[in-house]
């Protein structure tokens, strides 16, 4: 019976299909489902800030390099083949804007490079992605079918 | 980040006379008597926050305020997507409640409430702690609670495994409720507390 699994923010989830990997309520933060459609095993971690080492302190699973790093080597010991890693991800939206000022750090935006960057570095192509806006997602990844789908209150729903 | 028992005991306080203020601003908007609960102050870790604030994927509405000044931090209130539409109807003496996704008139209207409920509460502050604190305009969002928090706390592009919020729950009319958070940043503690000497 296929379940689905919550992942909560600064956290990651690694589970095989038929299971599904949902994450609720992205912000800023990044959704980011990185799987194996071979062997049906898929990751999928919450990501709240760009980078570990601007900031380094407590939970490593807050940045997108150190919590992407430890989901794809909790993959790797249950036997994804790193060639056949796909990836997609959603989030990283400016929630707030206060009249005319720019935001000092667009954060979201800041997330959505740095998760793609760090994929990039690992080898893993980004097939798709659905960022940024000032809205929020919540998202649900089909490992078996590898489908994220995407839901927002205002901006309707799609699968991507 | 750990806070000693006095120290939350005098944020409770803290609490209780800003979110008093704010209270009794926004019964005098709406012309009827509101309620607030006492404060709660938590020290809530970030994997916890959804079971402290609400469920991540509940609809609510968000009005948002930076606190600015000697010392700074974020007032935040939320309320349900029906809660806003009263009060916007209530205040705008409308016929029926307006649609607050579409409606500009209604979402001004509530961005002044979120004005002067948070205004209130500075300035109570303000008062009783002698530090100087003033609101930014409002910011208002209508979305997922989950992405309202992080839009909220990820600002800056830094956050701490826990944090600090102190929250408390206002109702009175039929079918107006609301939750009003301050959340101090993390070097206004000792000036917001410097008159208790702790």
């Amino acid at each position: 019976m296929s379940k689905t699994i919550i992942v909560g923010m600064a956290d990651y989830k690694v589970d095989k299909a038929p299971d599904k990997l949902m994450t609720a309520g992205l912000g800023s933060c990044i959704g980011v489902c990185v799987y194996d459609s071979l062997s049906q095993i898929g990751g999928m971690a919450h990501i709240m800030l760009p980078n570990s080492l601007e900031s380094l302190q407590g939970n490593p699973m807050k940045y997108a390099d150190t919590c992407l790093a430890m989901m794809l080597e909790e993959m790797f010991r249950l036997g994804v083949i790193k060639s056949r890693l796909k990836a997609k991800m959603a989030g990283g939206a400016q929630m707030f804007s206060f009249g005319n000022k720019a935001p000092l750090l667009k954060i979201g935006e800041r997330n959505a490079q740095s998760v793609e960057q760090e994929l990039k570095k690992a080898g893993i192509p980004l097939l798709v992605h659905d960022v940024g806006g000032n809205f929020g997602r919540t998202i649900t990844f089909d490992i078996q079918s590898g489908d994220l789908h995407v839901r927002t209150i205002n901006h309707g729903e799609k699968v991507i | 980040m750990e806070i000693s028992a006095i120290r939350l005991e005098a944020l409770k306080e803290i609490g209780n006379i800003g979110s008093g203020h704010a209270a009794t601003s926004l019964s005098k908007l709406l012309q009827a008597r509101i309620d607030m609960s006492v404060p709660k102050v938590w020290l809530v870790p970030l994997e916890k926050l959804g079971e402290a604030l609400g469920e991540y994927d509940t609809v609510q509405v968000a009005l948002y305020l930076k606190v600015e000044g000697d010392a700074p931090g974020k007032a935040i209130f939320v309320l349900p997507i029906e809660s806003a539409r009263v009060i916007a109807q209530k205040l705008l003496s409308l016929p029926e409640r307006p649609d607050i996704f579409s409606d500009e008139m209604a979402q001004s209207a509530l961005q002044e409430v979120g004005n002067i409920l948070v205004s209130s509460f500075i300035i109570a502050l303000s008062k009783f702690s002698g530090v100087l604190l003033h609101p930014s305009i409002p910011a208002m969002a209508i979305d997922m609670v989950g992405a309202i928090i992080d839009g909220v706390l990820l600002e800056e592009g830094i956050i701490d495994d826990d944090v600090l919020i102190i929250d408390t729950k206002l109702s009175g009319v039929k079918e107006v409720e609301g939750k009003f958070f301050f959340i101090p940043s993390k070097g206004s503690l000792d000036k917001l507390l410097g008159v208790f000497g702790i």
